[in-house]
């Protein structure tokens, strides 16, 4: 389990994140809901020691992260994390030197999944493919968690169908998602549990299937609630 | 250990075509400097020969003999040796801004390597350093090739052999830092140099942990390590009293330069596991 | 396979319906085995937990009964399957007298459309199955 308690994060004067809590379970995939510039980019970072939080704690299975840690949990943000220059191969032989969690062959399920060339240099892919890629590596690894920062954005619908079905395939497999956007349409079944941001904070965090049974509501019902009262 | 020998290797890769192009442009400009050097003294030659109806150990008397210190202090020696200092130092900043700045946001991947995230600080600085090795010992092999281009041009008599050791005995103060005479100098040299990277490292780690105020903090950093590193130097010639025997100095320049790289790393280990932002 | 689900009903009582109706329709036959958890989280893009919840409930229901570590398999059990239909067709006929109620239209005036139209749509069917 991923826990995030009342982690304060400011930028100079301002405080973005004031006081965030939450969990997020192996095997269940949790959406971080909120508008730009909320934080969410900012919590991923902080759950991976990317930035120094001002206040509060976060652990991973009961442990601060440290090194070896890396090779449990993985960030997939939404910028390309090798280099422009490297083959697709060239960026997985990179992973595969540094990680005792690559796993070669999902990597290789995973490039005929995405339908991508090998030989092709990161610098020439479409933005869709480099969406791609970058999910190939982070996914490629056998890790218990998956952090991923906005994997639809700006990329085209048939590449987020296709993103999409990762999550119901077995690359998914019990694995723990935490998983940023702005957009829910996509993803809406494939969630299990909702948290919304605004204004620093979690104003609201449920758990999908309850919501429906309980409630009656889907996830956009919720938002337009929260977000427009 | 594995981790660290690879992201060296690593850095090395990533630096090497700019350091083949200093590398190119050390070896064309030095060979066509000894070329037009060894060609502006022996039309001298021949001219004043002719003018003043000199014999050739009459010019060398007057004149003096062609050595390869000639060609080392012209601007085709030195121009070349400025340029690839200048371009190490810059690249002591861009291998770590690049990975912020880059077209892809390299440093995500380097800060989440699953090992000691001083490892990637290492092996940054041993690639500075090898680098750095490096070009010594292309301008010592240089030296050698642009003496036998010397010989061809300029005919034997006008020809002061000089071996490099007697080289490194004339030439002025400036070269003391190429070529150390000995394996103390080389080690207090070099050993200054790795001082000033990691010194500099730390600053640098400091501005992309702290932003605007670690330019301050990196800036302060920079200015009390120098003055504790000098501080020996300094109080001796400012007070007027020389305490210390030369020995002494340097075994407490080495205590002090001891101090300073483990300050940095430290202070570095401790600014890429909890301050640094991606 | 293709399900449209909606919002806001939980997605493991649309899947639970969905296999109903497919046994109620004879689309899968007593003691066929039914996909994986994984497999039909796939097909319907949905989240395996919410179809690992959904076979849950229909075991425990008795729709399905999984043997050792075999995969799990429609019922043979003719009461359960009869209810199953019996629970659609009365499902179906409750939302339709409700939307009929509300405009209060005579029960007479029903049946005659609703004789009307469902002779519509067998006839349809029929000749739909002959132009094959």
């Amino acid at each position: 389990m991923i826990e995030v308690h009342n982690i304060i994060k400011k930028f100079g004067r301002k405080q973005v994140l004031k006081g965030v809590n939450f969990t997020a379970k192996k095997g269940e995939i949790t959406c971080l809901i909120g508008i730009n510039g909320v934080g969410k980019t900012t919590i991923m970072n902080a759950i991976m020691a990317l930035t120094p939080i001002n206040k509060g704690s976060i652990q991973i299975d009961g442990k601060a992260i440290k090194k070896d840690t890396f090779d449990r949990i993985t960030f997939i943000p939404d910028a390309i994390t090798v280099l422009p220059h490297m083959t697709i191969e060239e960026s997985m032989q990179f992973m595969r030197d540094y990680y005792k969690s690559w796993n070669d062959q999902r990597a290789l399920e995973l490039l005929s999944f995405f339908k991508l060339n090998p030989d092709e240099k990161i610098a020439s892919l479409s933005k869709g493919n480099t969406a791609k890629v970058n999910l190939l590596l982070g996914l490629a690894l056998d890790v218990d968690y998956v952090l991923m920062d906005e994997p639809f954005s700006g990329i085209d619908m048939f590449s987020r169908e296709q993103i999409a079905n990762v999550f119901t395939s077995h690359l998914i497999e019990d694995r723990g998602v935490i998983i940023t956007t702005h957009e829910i349409n996509d993803i809406e079944h494939l969630i299990d549990k909702v948290i919304l941001l605004d204004d620093g904070v979690v104003i609201k965090q449920f758990n999908t299937e309850e919501m429906r049974e309980v409630e009656g509501k889907s996830v956009v019902d919720v938002m337009r609630e929260v977000y427009q009262s | 250990m594995k981790s660290y020998l690879k992201l060296t290797n690593f850095e090395i890769d990533r630096f090497f075509k700019i350091y083949l192009v200093l590398i190119a442009i050390t070896v064309t400009v030095q060979i066509i400097g000894t070329i037009i050097v060894a060609n502006d003294y022996m039309n001298r030659a021949s001219r004043i020969m002719n003018e003043e109806s000199l014999q050739t150990s009459a010019f060398i008397h007057n004149y003096g003999y062609f050595s390869l210190l000639n060609l080392m202090d012209s601007l085709w020696f030195f121009g070349p040796i400025a340029f690839c200092v200048a371009g190490l130092i810059f690249y002591t900043f861009f291998i770590w801004y690049r990975d912020w700045y880059g077209k892809n946001t390299f440093i995500y991947r380097l800060l989440m390597l699953p090992t000691s995230r001083l490892n990637v600080f290492f092996a940054k600085a041993t690639a500075i350093f090898l680098m750095v090795l490096g070009l010594i010992a292309l301008q010592l092999v240089l030296l050698y090739i642009e003496e036998l281009i010397v010989e061809l041009i300029v005919p034997l008599e006008f020809i002061q052999f000089t071996s490099i050791p007697q080289i490194m005995n004339a030439i002025n103060s400036a070269y003391v830092v190429l070529f150390p005479k000995t394996f103390i100098e080389f080690i207090l040299i070099y050993g200054t140099g790795l001082i000033a990277v990691f010194t500099l490292f730390t600053a640098i780690l400091l501005e992309r942990s702290y932003r605007w105020k670690g330019v301050l903090m990196g800036a302060g950093y920079c200015i009390v390590a120098s003055g504790i590193f000098l501080s020996p130097v300094l109080i001796s010639e400012l007070s007027g009293n020389y305490y210390l025997y030369i020995g002494e100095i340097i075994i407490l320049e080495v205590a002090l330069g001891c101090i300073i790289i483990a300050s940095s790393i430290w202070l570095s280990r401790f600014l890429l596991n909890k301050k640094i932002t991606v | 396979m293709k399900v449209n689900f909606n919002n806001r009903d939980p997605v493991y009582v649309q899947v639970v319906r969905y296999f109903k109706q497919q046994i109620a329709t004879n689309m899968l036959e007593p003691g066929q085995e039914i996909p994986s958890r994984r497999e039909l989280a796939s097909e319907l893009k949905i989240n395996p937990n919410t179809v690992q919840r959904a076979y849950k409930e229909m075991e425990e229901a008795g729709l399905i009964y999984t043997e050792r570590n075999l995969p799990s398999k429609i019922t043979k059990d003719e009461k359960m399957l009869h209810s199953v239909r019996e629970e659609l067709i009365i499902e179906a006929v409750d939302s339709f007298v409700a939307s009929v109620h509300s405009i209060q239209v005579p029960f007479e005036e029903v049946v005659a459309i609703l004789k009307e139209k469902y002779e519509e749509v067998s006839d349809e069917n029929k000749r739909g199955e002959s132009n094959d």
